[in-house]
């Protein structure tokens, strides 16, 4: 990187011209993204609960160095791999890294949203309960509709009726062999 | 030198010329070597302590593992102090050992150093002798402190009773340091240093 040399901004320094006030700007910047360890912009980003960034190859290093004795090398805080955040930048996935001998940098944690719907009752009972009733009962409806389709024609009235029984009985005896055939065929 | 070692201190090195402190003349770093594994350190005495007005002179070395580990820093100026060692100019500071953290850079151990000139520890000493004579007799630790500082570093502050006392011993055949050495550590008693020397 071609940084200029500036002086330090304190009130003794000497004057500085307005470009170089510029520049000093634009390190500052570019510092607050610069690996604690290698000193440089960090590659393959994580940072870690106490909020400090590190290369992962770095990080990961320092961890090996002294593995009994795990503490953040700028706050010394507790650290630990499962406990680091990768920085996933836009556009930067798996840019090779030429200290890339190191382990991959541990991949982020997901967590589904929480949805905060009335998924209240989903226990076991409930939920057997809700499936044979289901399972059972739509095709004897459909059945019966369909049977009703079929004979809107009111002379048919009193075969139906005399039929009716007959053909629930038939139904209630598919709908306890569904039933028999899901208890004991599974 | 493994890379990332040369390619942070080029980096520690511009941030330690662009520091504060050095626009207060209170750190300074110069290159040794050309791959950035030799440097020499350079730190003011801090204001009212014994060592105000003397420049410290450092050795300090790069190992390959840095900033994994720490660099191995040394005085080069003699010093007077609890920590540091009045023969070797080895020091005793825990971030220099068991305490390093990769963070941490040449500008902040040299502004480490700096701080314990002023606050010594001396229930953790590197020279016992020392350590003794600053929990023992403070008032002659900061003086013998100071002369060390007028003589070694170019401080301002000496005692004349000390210069006469060097001045005996050299004349019957001491080195000015074999001299100093020896009175500072027997606490300008003339008698027990001539002993110390000869007996």
């Amino acid at each position: 990187m071609n940084r200029k040399p500036t002086t330090a901004s304190s009130s003794n320094s000497l004057p500085t011209d307005n470009s170089k006030n510029n520049g000093d700007e634009k390190d500052k910047g570019d510092q607050m993204f610069e690996c604690n360890i290698c000193l440089d912009t960090a590659k393959d980003a994580v940072i870690s609960m106490c909020g400090h960034l590190f290369c992962w190859p770095c990080l990961h290093q320092w961890l090996e160095t002294r593995p009994n004795k795990k503490l953040c090398p700028v706050c010394k805080s507790g650290i630990s791999k499962e406990k680091v955040i990768p920085l996933y930048g836009r556009g930067s996935t798996n840019q090779e890294d030429p200290r890339n001998k190191v382990p991959p940098r541990p991949s982020g944690q997901r967590a589904e949203a929480e949805t905060g719907s009335g998924f209240g009752g989903f226990g076991f009972g409930d939920g057997s309960f809700q499936v044979s009733i289901g399972i059972g009962a739509f095709p004897f409806n459909l059945l019966v509709s369909a049977f009703n389709f079929t004979s809107h024609n009111p002379s048919d009235n009193q075969v139906e009726n005399d039929r009716g029984p007959v053909i629930s009985k038939i139904f209630l005896f598919l709908a306890f062999a569904l039933v028999f055939w899901m208890i004991f065929g599974l | 030198m493994a890379n990332i070692a040369s390619q942070r201190i080029k980096r520690e090195f511009k941030e330690v010329i662009r520091s504060e402190e050095v626009a207060r003349c209170s750190i300074k770093v110069e290159l040794l070597d050309d791959n950035y594994s030799q440097l020499k350190g350079e730190i003011a005495g801090p204001p009212d302590t014994p060592y105000e007005g003397g420049k410290f002179l450092l050795e300090i070395k790069v190992p390959e593992t840095y900033p994994f580990n720490p660099p191995k820093v040394k005085f080069l100026t003699k010093v007077w102090h609890p920590n540091i060692s009045s023969v070797t100019g080895a020091i005793c500071l825990d971030i220099l050992k068991d305490q390093w953290a990769a963070a941490m850079t040449l500008r902040t151990v040299l502004l480490s150093l700096q701080a314990l000139m002023a606050s010594p520890e001396p229930d953790d000493p590197q020279d016992a002798v020392v350590a003794r004579q600053y929990k023992g007799f403070p008032e002659i630790f900061i003086s013998t402190a100071e002369h060390w500082t007028n003589i070694y570093a170019g401080g301002s502050r000496k005692k004349e009773e000390y210069s006469k006392k060097i001045e005996r011993l050299m004349g019957i055949g001491c080195n000015m340091d074999q001299a100093l050495v020896a009175l500072s550590g027997c606490n300008w008693d003339l008698d027990k240093a001539i002993e110390q020397i000869f007996g």
